[in-house]
């Protein structure tokens, strides 16, 4: 028997064996050296319009991808206001954020010394009446209305020197629409009969928003700096984007890792009760990390990097490589009369494999050209996958195990199983049809089945998202996610635009339609005001006359200004500042935060906006801001959405093509009519009960749900084939073998898409949710109409 | 005149009964104002039981008008300034959470409390805030606003209401709970007549100290 010239090795084994081995290893290199993304930047376009860039910016580097979020629970209020205080000095000194915010006033002290000192060049008052003696004395009455009230005493001590009441000018316009309450000195959550009393702090990350090592980083300082406060029985509660990336990031590793492993221990011991051989099911993995393997390295070596993505997925081609595997350890076997053996599996099976390989391929390519990253590694990781295992199991599968696998294990239970089930199945005929007709009434019914959004991509679980929605309600309710960016080709003209906007802005806060807004010129004017300003200021004597005069009965007598007159003289001779002149000051992480400077020279100014009542009424500030040049309103959730909607519109359109693609394989194939359309008639109706089931269940279906199709009927094609093919005359015989190669390849498949299903992980189970029905449905349809050939049967 | 000891009912609200302001405050706030009525009592000699003069007939009589209007002359001592400082405008309240302090004189701005949102008026610009980020602030714009409206839970909130003398002429001295608005204010004395109040009076911690005369624009109903 093993004699038979059929089942000797192929020549040149060790050579074959040599390159594949060389070839795993320079994989293996390159991933190694590959980093690993979690975030959602994989889900924004790779060539973006300008809009887009803006908003692409924004996600990477913008406040909010750099924002933690943190609570105080436990103790008693004032308890927390000093914990809050501990936390907030801790994480000021360790240098790994720009701002530390706990409504603490004491924080601004750099800050406030700052803009007092440069307030002649910053407050928006100060124009050449403002310092004749009328100007001067509605100035001072002004700035004295405050005292004598508990907000005096902030005041009081400045007036010597800013009797006019720059400060106070600068400090009103700073003062934002919406703010987090303040309790003992420290912001809180506004109470509410079901919320938990908290103290509730705010920091910007210095590591960029895509610097997932440095937001790692900073949020270990947060912990390491909360770790007393722990031991006195507060309690830390954390969010914001920072974490939700991390955290995600960690998330996908560890349920990459436990899909791989539970994948393939679920699958061995499958193979192993099939093969009865621990041999068969070492050299039936190979494909399977060969695939896994290799696409990993196409990804790294296409995009630099590998989203976590698409390493979940990685783990479904354990499923659908080791159908290759199994085919040939199965068919490949030496039966008793000495016949089979790899040559006549090359003869026999191979064209089939490969064309279900080719038609799985065609499918995924059509991900491959897709605008946007993350679908594209999808496209690239599954077609060099299959490619790599269906090469493992066509050239290395033949040196290692010549004559398939020669244990029985479950197979002829399996085979006999598989049999029965056969010679029923065709009965369903009408009853599938009809139940395919109602689910295409149901989906008909369903207009709104694709409203799956762009969060629905986003590993983060539930609590954590209600944690977040929480603490943000109260910290940044004022922040709509609205912003108007001005660009200029350089910093001063970005800030002389961003002024012209600021203008216009202004005058719908003074009618009621914002609340208010942000602006870099209110710390950063543009060189041109500053100038203007300061040459607004009268010199000494003049001053000193106006003054005089401007004080005559009034409260505070012109001799006790003699500070103010001097610190006049002296900005006369002040220069203005400068964007790129205010390394570390207190101002800077402001500035910074509010304007993007790029290595270009060219800049963006955000003004961001704060809503009057609960929406921003964009029409009206479209409208104001009429006629700017390089001004734009961005609202970052429509946006989003809208990108979201682009990117499924693509992705609906390719997975088509993709679809297309595999029927016109096939007909090439087949060439014939009749023989493409019982191919195409269980994929088809796979796929409409698949979705009938979903929409039915009220699933809302989204781009992985897509890709979950495709894949039903990449995958499935195979099955319909097999049953096609073998039904030909002068096909080989389908026996139990062959049925049993089938079902088991089904099945593990089946497992690790229901494994897939089971994920937390919304991406992942979206998947598995789809392809684990779909493909079972793909091959119990395939034999359902099945052309009947009596004579096997 | 003197009400009986068991405390001014008032007159029913033209409205109906339901529907005004310092409604939702009711039965449950009871207990706890005769206690503190009392603790005011046993604090303060002078004041003979029989003349004591129901903190929540008080409370609830002033809840009863909507809306007002009063003029007001300020004047604040001010240290480190020679003179005082003097004011003049006009405060109006609408129920049942709109106050506004218009200052006409010597320089316009007005301070318009709705809900939890001010909003100061100065010069032409408008500023939006959230009156629990800025508590200097909301401390006294409340209180004021609380008293105008006869809302007791809110004062209560901040501050030791106590309450003495008669219908024709009541003392509301309110004096802040909390520490930190302590280190800033000392206490607030509303001096008032029937259903009106005629002025407020303000020492703060540090020494400074201002009164508003008020005039009613539109009579007690």
């Amino acid at each position: 028997m093993m004699a038979t010239p059929a089942a000797a090795p192929p020549p040149h084994r060790t050579a074959v064996l040599v390159v594949w081995a060389l070839l795993l290893a320079a994989a293996l290199a390159l991933i190694v050296r590959t980093p690993f993304t979690a975030d959602l930047s994989a889900f924004l376009p790779a060539a973006p319009d300008a809009r887009q860039k803006l908003l692409i910016e924004q996600i990477h580097s913008g406040l909010p991808s750099r924002t933690l979020l943190m609570g105080i629970t436990g103790g008693d209020a004032a308890g927390r206001a000093q914990a809050s205080r501990t936390l907030a000095r801790a994480l000021r000194d360790s240098g790994r954020f720009d701002q530390v915010n706990n409504g603490d006033t004491d924080g601004w002290a750099g800050l406030g010394q700052w803009l007092f000192e440069h307030r002649y060049a910053l407050s928006p008052a100060v124009t050449p009446e403002r310092f004749t003696p009328d100007g001067l004395r509605s100035a001072m009455a002004e700035a004295m209305s405050l005292l004598g009230t508990p907000a005096g005493d902030a005041i009081k001590p400045l007036l010597p020197r800013d009797p006019s009441g720059e400060t106070q000018r600068i400090a009103e316009s700073l003062i934002p629409a919406r703010a987090p309450r303040s309790e003992d000195g420290v912001w809180v959550a506004r109470p509410r009969p079901d919320g938990t009393p908290r103290a509730l702090l705010m920091a910007t990350t210095h590591a960029a928003g895509a610097d997932l090592d440095g937001q790692m980083a900073a949020i270990a300082t947060v912990r390491q700096a909360f770790l007393p406060l722990q031991a006195q029985g507060f309690v830390l509660q954390l969010s914001g984007a920072p974490v939700f990336s991390v955290d995600s990031r960690a998330r996908i590793e560890r349920e990459v890792h436990w899909l791989a492993s539970a994948g393939t221990v679920v699958v061995s011991v499958l193979l192993l009760a099939a093969f009865a051989s621990l041999r068969a099911l070492g050299v039936a993995l190979l494909p399977v990390a060969t695939g896994v393997v290799a696409g990993i390295a196409a990804v790294a070596a296409g995009f630099g990097s590998v989203h976590g993505m698409t390493l979940g997925f990685g783990s479904t081609l354990i499923g659908e490589a080791v159908d290759y595997a199994i085919y040939y350890l199965i068919q490949a076997r030496v039966d008793a009369q000495g016949r089979g053996g790899w040559r006549q599996w090359l003869a026999d099976s191979w064209p089939t494999v490969r064309l279900g390989l080719l038609t799985s391929v065609c499918g995924f390519v059509a991900l491959v050209f897709s605008g946007f990253p993350g679908l594209a590694q999808l496209g690239v990781f599954s077609v060099a996958g299959l490619l790599a295992a269906a090469a493992t199991t066509r050239w290395v599968l033949p040196a290692l195990m010549p004559q398939g696998s020669p244990g029985m294990g479950l197979r002829r239970p399996l085979g006999r199983a598989a049999r029965a089930a056969l010679a029923v199945l065709p009965r369903l005929r009408w009853p599938v049809l009809l139940l395919s007709l109602a689910a295409a009434a149901v989906l008909w019914q369903r207009a709104d089945l694709w409203r799956a959004d762009l969060a629905s991509l986003s590993p983060v679980p539930r609590a954590a998202i209600q944690l977040d929605e929480q603490l943000r309600a109260d910290l940044t309710s004022g922040d709509s996610g609205t912003l108007v960016v001005v660009q200029g080709p350089d910093v001063q003209a970005t800030l002389q635009r961003a002024e012209a906007a600021a203008e216009r802005l202004e005058a719908l806060v003074d009618r009621g339609v914002l609340g208010g807004f942000d602006s870099v010129t209110r710390f950063v004017p543009s060189v041109a005001t500053q100038q203007r300003r300061l040459a607004a200021l009268p010199d000494e004597a003049t001053l000193r006359a106006s003054l005089q005069q401007a004080t005559q009965g009034g409260p505070l007598p012109a001799e006790r200004l003699q500070a103010f007159v001097a610190d006049v003289v002296q900005a006369r001779q002040a220069q203005p500042v400068t964007p790129q002149g205010l390394k570390g000051t207190a101002v800077a992480p402001l500035v910074d935060a509010l304007m993007l400077r790029r290595p270009d020279g060219s800049a963006a100014a955000l003004l961001p906006l704060q809503p009057a009542r609960n929406a921003i009424d964009t029409a009206a500030v479209q409208q104001a801001l009429q006629g700017l040049p390089d001004v734009q309103l961005l609202d970052i959730g429509t946006e989003l959405g809208g990108l979201y909607q682009r990117y499924l519109r693509e992705a609906q359109g390719q997975a088509l093509l993709g679809a297309a693609g595999v029927v016109v394989l096939m007909a090439l194939w087949l060439r014939s009519g009749r023989r493409l359309l019982s191919v195409c008639r269980p994929l088809v109706l796979a796929v409409l009960l698949t979705m009938g089931a979903l929409a039915a269940l009220g699933v809302q279906l989204g781009i992985l749900h897509l890709v979950g199709l495709l894949l039903v009927v990449a995958v499935g094609s195979n099955y319909a084939l097999f049953f096609d093919l073998l039904n030909q005359p002068g096909a080989a015989t389908l026996d139990d073998d062959m049925l049993a190669s089938l079902l088991l390849a089904n099945v593990t498949l089946v497992i690790s898409f229901v494994l897939l299903a089971t994920s937390s992980i919304p991406v992942l189970s979206a998947i598995g949710r789809v392809v684990a029905p779909g493909t079972v449905l793909a091959l119990v349809l395939a034999a359902v109409f099945a052309p009947r050939r009596p004579a096997a049967l | 005149m003197t009400p009986p000891r068991s405390g001014l009912r008032p007159p029913p609200p033209p409205g109906g009964a339901a529907s005004g302001p310092a409604e939702p405050a009711p039965r449950r706030q009871l207990g706890w104002t005769r206690r503190s009525l009392c603790t005011a009592v046993l604090a303060w000699p002078c004041l003979a039981p029989a003349q004591a003069f129901d903190l929540k007939a008080l409370m609830q009589r002033l809840g009863q008008r909507k809306s007002g209007e009063a003029r007001f002359t300020e004047e604040r001592i001010v240290s480190g300034f020679d003179s005082p400082l003097r004011s003049s405008g006009t405060l109006s309240f609408a129920a049942p959470d709109r106050f506004v302090r218009q200052t006409l004189q010597p320089v316009q701005e007005a301070a318009e409390l709705q809900g939890r949102t001010l909003l100061l008026r100065r010069g032409g610009r408008t500023r939006q805030m959230d009156l629990d980020a800025v508590p200097e602030v909301a401390s006294l714009l409340d209180a004021m606003r609380a008293t105008l409206t006869g809302d007791l839970a809110q004062l209560q909130q901040h501050f030791r209401v106590e309450l003495s003398g008669n219908d024709a002429k009541w003392v509301l001295l309110l004096t802040p709970q909390e520490a930190r608005l302590q280190r800033q204010l000392r206490q607030i004395e509303v001096v008032g007549q029937a259903a009106d109040v005629r002025s407020i009076a303000l020492q703060l911690a540090g020494g400074d100290r201002s009164l508003m005369l008020l005039e009613p624009v539109t009579p007690a109903r």
